[in-house]
């Protein structure tokens, strides 16, 4: 789930169950009160009424049993009732032939009874006062037959005996206790009941004084609407805040995110700009970007490892950066690899050139110690055998051409004086050579210990080798006028000179066939170091080779 | 006439009975024998004490002709060695003569130039033909002359240091590298035993080395 839909969520899950428990809360605290209210206003409208009846009944009786009244002219039927109602007052509802409740005050003096009906519309008029009643309150009195004694708000038309109220409010009145409830009245509606009993002499009533439900909580309905309206803007602008708090939140994290995406595919120098509004989210950018440039100081480096640069240095940024430590590994495994590969190249390359040097040098001996005396032999041969002294002079002419041409040969392939000179007397003569066949002119300085040299053979050769190549290289390509050529052998180190004023070669476009290559692997063979310079008039060649070294 | 006696020492064997031939044909020459190689030629002449010249090869196998110049130098022997070989540069033959061969031919020298040097070594005189002569003056000619305490190339360098040349301008102009100067100029320090360019300075005035 993304981040953004997260804190939405819970956010408003949280504002919403903390409104909707403060709305039920308080509803619940409202309605109470409103019950408590209502049953209380109730409680006290049927006391007043209560007490106003009781008054009522009482004074009818105190002046009906002071005054007396006659029979007849109070009573319109009294047939019915029992003879044995004593004195007291009666609910004489039920002997009533026009079904009109009746209350009614009985007085037996000397055998003859005399019976006074209160006044019905007075009770009525008590009862039917409806102030702080509201449109559905109504008090009623009920008769210990469960039928009503005073008119209904409701039914106006409906003679009272005939509506049967049993409800639990009538019975508990009617048993004489007080008490409210919530109950379903006459009607079968809901209403907040308040009941009590009238209960004087002989009279046992049950009054009771209701309201609608519908009509007490109607105000409560009204809160519920607008507690429902308030929590749903509320809500909507719990989202809308939270909404545009998670962006300010969300956005340098998903900044981070992107910047992280970028990283994973390999792209370290990207930079993105970030809004870091707070402290943390600060701090998390700026470990980012340590880490950034760790990784990019790791790539950098692996970079210059794959380019075989394996000079590039790196510091790892402690024990634990196991990537920038297998790096300088790794660098260090090339880097002895690497070592070992030259090592093997120079070896291979020296064990060539041994051979070919060797191979050139057995030929070299092969021609001029072998083919060179049986020549000379055949010479003494012919001196002495051939007769005719014209044919002897062709041949021996002939034999000298070829033993003359037998000694270049093995010359050119490899001077024995190398050998047995060394090498400053083999260029020496070399140089010698060249001057007869050239006019370039070409001086050779031979600044070696002749008597007791540290060049060892193989230096010898190489170096022999070297002067060989530049100087037919000079004389094939350069135009030169001079060549100069020193070697000098010091203590610790062997130096060779060339100098020549030629036309000079680019040592980037250089095509001289193998030439200078060979210089150079023949320097490098030696371990030894070269320096190149030309340019017009003037090219040096500077080598200098370690003395002591170790050819094996 | 008292005949020469004369050796071969060279290890062919068809060139020594190549030589042989020709050899014979003059009366004046006697040749006791030839051998292959130069300890053979040492046995040979233990018993034959009569022998004035020995013809003798440089390149031979177990002992060369080198090694025999030098032995027969140190016996204080009297026989004449005539070194005969392939090899026509002037250093074999610098070397030689300094060893002290009294003549110096090439294998494939004429035979009449052969019994000229045979006949002139016997009488007991060195002789080494104009051609062979120039080759050995070309060679030596190019030695350096070390008796001094400084080398001749020391010298050289020590002369430009003087005149106040730096280091790099004395390298081009002696056409050697920086650094051969640099290992020159240290050594000739050494060599005086002072420490800078201003004590070298004076020194060599004072050893009128410049």
């Amino acid at each position: 789930m993304r981040i953004k839909t997260l804190i939405v969520v819970i956010v408003n899950s949280l504002i919403f169950i903390v409104v909707l428990i403060l709305s039920i809360t308080f509803y619940n605290e409202f309605s109470k009160v409103i019950e408590d209210r209502i049953l209380l206003q109730l409680n006290s409208i049927k006391t007043l009424k209560k007490v106003q009846i009781e008054k009522l009944i009482q004074n009818e009786w105190n002046t009906f049993k002071k005054d007396g009244v006659p029979e007849d002219s109070v009573l319109m039927s009294t047939q019915k009732i029992p003879q044995n109602f004593k004195s007291g007052i009666y609910d004489l509802s039920e002997y009533d032939q026009s079904g009109e409740p009746v209350i009614g005050l009985i007085k037996s003096e000397n055998e003859k009874r005399f019976i006074k009906q209160i006044d019905y519309n007075k009770l009525k008029s008590i009862l039917l006062e409806r102030t702080g009643m509201g449109n559905t309150g109504e008090s009623y009195l009920v008769g210990a037959n469960y039928t009503m004694r005073s008119p209904s708000r409701f039914w106006p038309d409906k003679m009272p005996t005939q509506i049967t109220v049993d409800t639990k409010g009538v019975k508990e009145g009617l048993s004489g206790n007080e008490g409210r409830a919530v109950i379903k009245d006459y009607r079968g509606v809901e209403v907040y009941s308040v009941y009590g009993p009238i209960s004087i002499s002989h009279l046992n009533l049950a009054i009771l004084s209701e309201i609608d439900r519908s009509e007490v909580i109607a105000p409560l309905q009204k809160l519920k609407t607008r507690l429902i309206g308030l929590i749903i803007v509320t809500m909507v602008i719990a989202v809308i805040l939270s909404l545009f708090i998670t962006r300010y939140i969300t956005a340098p994290i998903i900044n981070m995110q992107r910047s992280l995406k970028i990283m994973a595919s390999g792209n370290y120098h990207k930079s993105k700009g970030f809004n870091k509004n707070s402290i943390e989210i600060r701090e998390m950018f700026n470990a980012l970007d340590n880490l950034k440039k760790a990784l990019q100081g790791a790539v950098t480096f692996s970079k210059e490892i794959g380019e075989m640069n394996l000079n590039a240095e790196y510091t790892p940024k402690g024990d634990n950066d196991v990537l920038g430590i297998s790096l300088l590994k790794m660098r260090d495994k090339l880097i002895e690899f690497r070592n070992n590969e030259n090592r093997n190249r120079i070896n291979t390359k020296r064990l060539m050139v041994d051979g070919l040097e060797n191979e050139r040098r057995r030929l070299s001996r092969e021609l001029h110690d072998g083919i060179g005396p049986l020549l000379t032999s055949l010479k003494f041969y012919v001196e002495n055998r051939i007769e005719n002294k014209k044919k002897r002079k062709e041949m021996i002419k002939l034999l000298d051409a070829t033993i003359s041409e037998i000694r270049l040969m093995s010359n050119d392939l490899m001077p024995s004086t190398i050998d047995d000179f060394g090498v400053g007397a083999a260029l020496r003569n070399f140089v010698e050579n060249v001057k007869q066949s050239s006019d370039i002119d070409i001086v050779f300085e031979d600044l070696t210990n002749a008597e007791e040299s540290r060049i060892t053979k193989n230096q010898a050769i190489n170096l022999f080798r070297i002067g060989q190549e530049l100087i037919n290289n000079s004389l094939k390509h350069a135009q030169a006028k001079h060549i100069r050529l020193s070697l000098s052998e010091f203590e610790n180190f062997i130096s060779f000179f060339y100098f020549d004023d030629g036309i000079g070669f680019n040592m980037e476009t250089v095509k001289l066939g193998s030439g200078i290559i060979n210089i150079k692997e023949r320097v490098e063979i030696c371990n030894g170091k070269i320096d190149i310079n030309s340019q017009k008039g003037e090219t040096t060649f500077e080598i200098e080779l370690p003395v002591n070294y170790d050819s094996n | 006439m008292i005949p020469i006696n004369l050796i071969i020492a060279d290890d062919h064997e068809l060139f020594r009975n190549g030589l042989t031939e020709l050899l014979k044909k003059y009366d004046d020459v006697n040749i006791i024998k030839s051998v292959a190689d130069g300890n053979a030629f040492f046995e040979v002449i233990k018993e034959h004490p009569e022998i004035d010249i020995v013809l003798l090869d440089i390149t031979m196998p177990n002992m060369d002709g080198f090694e025999v110049l030098k032995q027969l130098k140190s016996l204080n022997s009297k026989i004449k060695p005539v070194i005969i070989s392939m090899h026509d540069d002037g250093n074999y033959i610098a070397k030689c003569a300094k060893s002290g061969a009294y003549g110096y031919l090439l294998k494939n020298t004429d035979q009449d130039e052969l019994i000229k040097v045979i006949r002139i070594v016997n009488k007991g005189k060195k002789y080494f033909s104009p051609t062979i002569a120039e080759k050995m003056i070309n060679f030596m000619s190019d030695q350096k002359v070390s008796e001094n305490i400084l080398s001749k190339k020391e010298k050289e360098v020590l002369g430009l240091i003087a005149e106040g040349l730096t280091t790099k301008v004395i390298a081009s102009q002696l056409f050697v590298s920086s650094r051969t100067i640099e290992t020159h100029r240290a050594n000739i320090l050494k060599k005086l035993e002072v420490k800078n360019t201003a004590e070298l300075i004076k020194k060599a005035t004072q050893l009128n080395l410049i």
